[in-house]
C-alpha cells in the first residue's frame, strides 16, 4: 500500500535528519557561524582542538569506568537469575513489575540508601545500584527459553556444578545474545541523565551531565557543541554499527508475543 | 566403595530425578546476587518511600518527622493537578501515535529489500547519546536560529508556546522511541504463520483485506503489550522534559516525573519529593492493574469466541 511507504519514507526521513546534523555539525567551519550563513558549507577539524581542555575526556573516562562496570556485573548476576528462572524459581513477576517501574521513583529513596551507605559522590554510587538489570534478566531468559534443554541435561549427567554448566554451557552458546544484550545494557546505563547529576558531582560528572552543562554554558558555539555531541555518542554508535544485526535480532526475539 | 556402590545401584529414573531436584535447587542459588539487589535498591527503597514521605528533609540536613503534613499539602497543590494533567496530555497524543507507526511501519517494510536498513535506522536514536541528540535538536529546531527554522521558515515555537513545547518533547520522546515499537510489532509479524494469510488469499481475500481482517486482529496482543511499553516510555518522559525544555515554558512541560525532580532535587524538598514519589507510585500501579485487567478480558473474550 503506497499510503504506508509514504508514512515509512517520512519518517525514516524524519530520524535521519538529527542523526545526519550530528555527523555534519561537529564540522562545521566558525566562519560560516559567523557570517550567520548556512550556505558556506565546508568541514573544519577546529571544533576538535576546541574541545581539549573542556573536560569531555575526563567525563567520558568517568562514564566508560561506571558504565563497564556495570554491564560486566549485569551480564553475570543477569544470566544466573535467568537461569534460575528458567529452572523454574519464580522470580520472573518481579522482573517485570521492575521492568515497567518508570525510573524516577527511584530518585528520593536511592538518595537516601546512598547517603547512608556513604556512597554520594563517589563512582560506588553510578555503579552499585545498577549492578542488577530487569530488562537485562528478562532479555536473556528470552534466549534461554530457546536452548535446548538437552545440552544441560547431558551436562548434568557428566557431573558438571551448575557455575560451571553456565559459564561453559550456556554463555557460549548463548554469545550473540549475551553480546546485543550488552550493548544494549551500555547504552542504557551510558544515556542516564538526571541521576548521575543528582548523585555526583564535577569530577565524576558522567558524558551526558558534561554535554548538558556545556549546552547550557555555551548555547551558541555550534561547533564546539557539535563536536562535543559527536565525540560522546562515537562509543555507542560503533557498537551499534558493528553489532546492529545481532542487537535487532535479540530484541526481536526477546519481545516476540 | 562408592564404585561399587554405583555398580549395585539398578538403573532407575529415581535417582536422576533426586539428582534433577539438587541441580534445580543449585542453579536457584545462581538467582541471588541478582535478588539481593533487585531487592536492595529497588524493593526496599520503594517501601521506604512511605517513611520520608513523612519529613520535612533538605538533603543536606536531618530530617524532621512532620507526619501527613506533606501528603496533605500535596492533594491542594495545584501543581500536581497540572503536572498530572501535563502527563495524560503528553500519553494521550504520543501513544496513538506510537501504536499506529509501529504497525503501519513494521506492515510497510515486511519483505522489504531495505527492512533492515530502516529497522537499523529507526532504533538508532534509542542508543545514540542523549544529551547528543538533544544538543543536534537543539541546533536543528530552535525557533530564533535553528537550522530548519532558517532554511525553511517554518519554525515551532517551543520555546514560547505551551502547546508547541509539549508537541515538540512528543516529537522527541516519539523519534527516540518509535524504533522499540517497530520491532516488537514487526516480530510478531513475522510470527503470523503463512498458512493464515495463504488460506484467506485463497478465499479471494484482496491484500488489503488479508491485512485488515486477518492480521490486524492477530496483532491484538503485540498492541496491548506496546500499549503498555507506550505507558511506561510516557511516565519516563521526565528527561526528555529536562533536556529540552526545563518544564517551561511557564511549567507548561512539567509532566508528573519532571514535577517530582525539580521538588526534590532542585528545590531541595526531598521530604515533599517522597511524596510525590508515592503518589506517582500509586498512580502507576493503578494504571498497571488497569491495563492488567483490560489484557484480562481481552483474553478471556478471546478464549469463549
Amino acid at each position: 500500500m503506497i499510503w504506508m511507504r509514504l508514512v515509512t519514507a517520512a519518517f525514516a526521513a524524519f530520524v535521519a535528519l538529527p542523526l545526519a546534523w550530528l555527523a555534519y555539525a561537529a564540522f562545521i567551519p566558525a566562519e560560516a557561524l559567523v557570517r550567520a550563513n548556512l550556505a558556506t558549507f565546508g568541514l573544519s577539524l577546529d571544533n576538535f582542538r576546541a574541545l581539549a581542555g573542556t573536560g569531555l575526556a575526563r567525563s567520558m573516562g568517568v562514564s566508560f569506568l561506571a558504565t563497564g562496570l556495570v554491564v560486566a556485573a549485569q551480564l553475570a548476576f543477569g544470566l544466573g537469575a535467568a537461569y534460575a528462572i528458567r529452572n523454574g524459581l519464580r522470580l520472573l513477576a518481579l522482573v517485570m513489575v521492575l521492568l515497567a517501574l518508570p525510573s524516577e521513583l527511584l530518585l528520593v529513596p536511592l538518595f537516601r540508601l546512598l547517603q547512608g551507605l556513604a556512597l554520594i559522590d563517589t563512582l560506588g554510587a553510578l555503579v552499585v545500584p545498577f549492578l542488577a538489570s530487569p530488562l537485562v534478566v528478562f532479555l536473556l531468559l528470552q534466549a534461554l527459553r530457546r536452548v535446548p534443554w538437552e545440552v544441560v541435561e547431558a551436562a548434568r549427567l557428566d557431573g558438571a556444578g551448575e557455575v560451571l554448566i553456565v559459564a561453559r554451557v550456556i554463555a557460549p552458546i548463548l554469545r550473540p545474545e549475551l553480546t546485543a544484550t550488552a550493548v544494549l545494557a551500555f547504552a542504557a546505563h551510558w544515556n542516564l541523565v538526571l541521576y548521575p547529576r543528582i548523585m555526583t558531582t564535577e569530577p565524576l560528572w558522567t558524558v551526558q551531565a558534561f554535554l548538558t552543562e556545556l549546552l547550557r554554558a555555551r548555547p551558541f558555539e555550534w561547533g564546539l557543541l557539535g563536536a562535543a555531541a559527536l565525540v560522546a555518542s562515537l562509543p555507542l554508535l560503533v557498537l551499534y554499527v558493528v553489532f546492529e544485526k545481532r542487537i535487532i535480532e535479540t530484541f526481536e526475539a526477546g519481545f516476540r508475543t | 566403595m562408592a564404585e561399587r556402590a554405583s555398580l549395585r545401584r539398578p538403573p532407575t529414573t529415581q535417582p536422576r530425578l533426586r539428582d534433577r531436584v539438587t541441580a534445580r535447587r543449585a542453579a536457584f542459588a545462581l538467582a541471588l546476587p541478582a535478588a539481593a539487589a533487585f531487592v536492595a535498591f529497588s524493593v526496599v527503597p520503594l517501601a521506604t518511600v512511605v517513611r520520608y514521605a513523612t519529613w520535612r528533609w533538605s538533603g543536606t540536613t536531618e530530617p524532621v518527622p512532620v507526619g501527613a503534613a506533606n501528603l496533605l499539602r500535596l492533594v491542594q497543590d495545584d501543581a500536581l493537578w497540572q503536572s498530572l494533567a501535563t502527563t495524560l496530555t503528553f500519553a494521550a497524543i504520543a501513544l496513538p501515535v506510537f501504536l499506529t507507526l509501529s504497525v503501519v511501519i513494521a506492515l510497510a517494510i515486511e519483505g522489504l529489500r531495505w527492512e533492515r536498513a530502516i529497522k537499523a535506522l529507526l532504533f538508532a536514536p534509542g542508543l545514540v547519546t542523549v544529551g547528543g541528540s538533544a544538543i543536534a535538536w537543539y541546533l536543528l529546531y530552535n525557533p530564533d536560529f535553528g537550522v530548519v527554522p532558517e532554511l525553511t521558515g517554518l519554525a515551532l515555537p517551543w520555546t514560547s508556546q505551551p502547546w508547541a513545547a509539549l508537541l515538540y518533547v512528543v516529537l522527541f520522546t516519539l523519534w527516540q522511541q518509535t524504533g522499540y515499537g517497530v520491532l516488537v510489532a514487526s516480530a510478531s509479524l513475522r510470527g503470523i504463520p503463512r498458512e493464515v494469510k495463504e488460506a484467506a488469499r485463497v478465499d479471494g481475500a484482496r491484500e488489503d483485506q488479508v491485512r485488515r481482517y486477518v492480521v490486524l486482529p492477530m496483532l491484538r496482543p503485540t498492541l496491548l503489550f506496546l500499549t503498555v511499553i507506550g505507558t511506561v516510555f510516557s511516565l519516563q518522559s521526565y528527561t526528555a522534559v529536562y533536556l529540552l525544555t526545563r518544564g517551561g515554558p511557564f511549567g507548561t512541560t512539567r509532566v508528573l516525573g519532571y514535577f517530582l525532580y525539580e521538588t526534590a532535587f532542585e528545590r531541595y524538598e526531598l521530604g515533599y519529593g517522597a511524596a510525590i514519589t508515592l503518589f506517582a507510585l500509586v498512580f502507576t500501579l493503578l494504571l498497571a492493574g488497569l491495563q492488567a485487567r483490560l489484557l484480562a478480558r481481552r483474553g478471556a473474550a478471546e478464549a469463549s469466541a
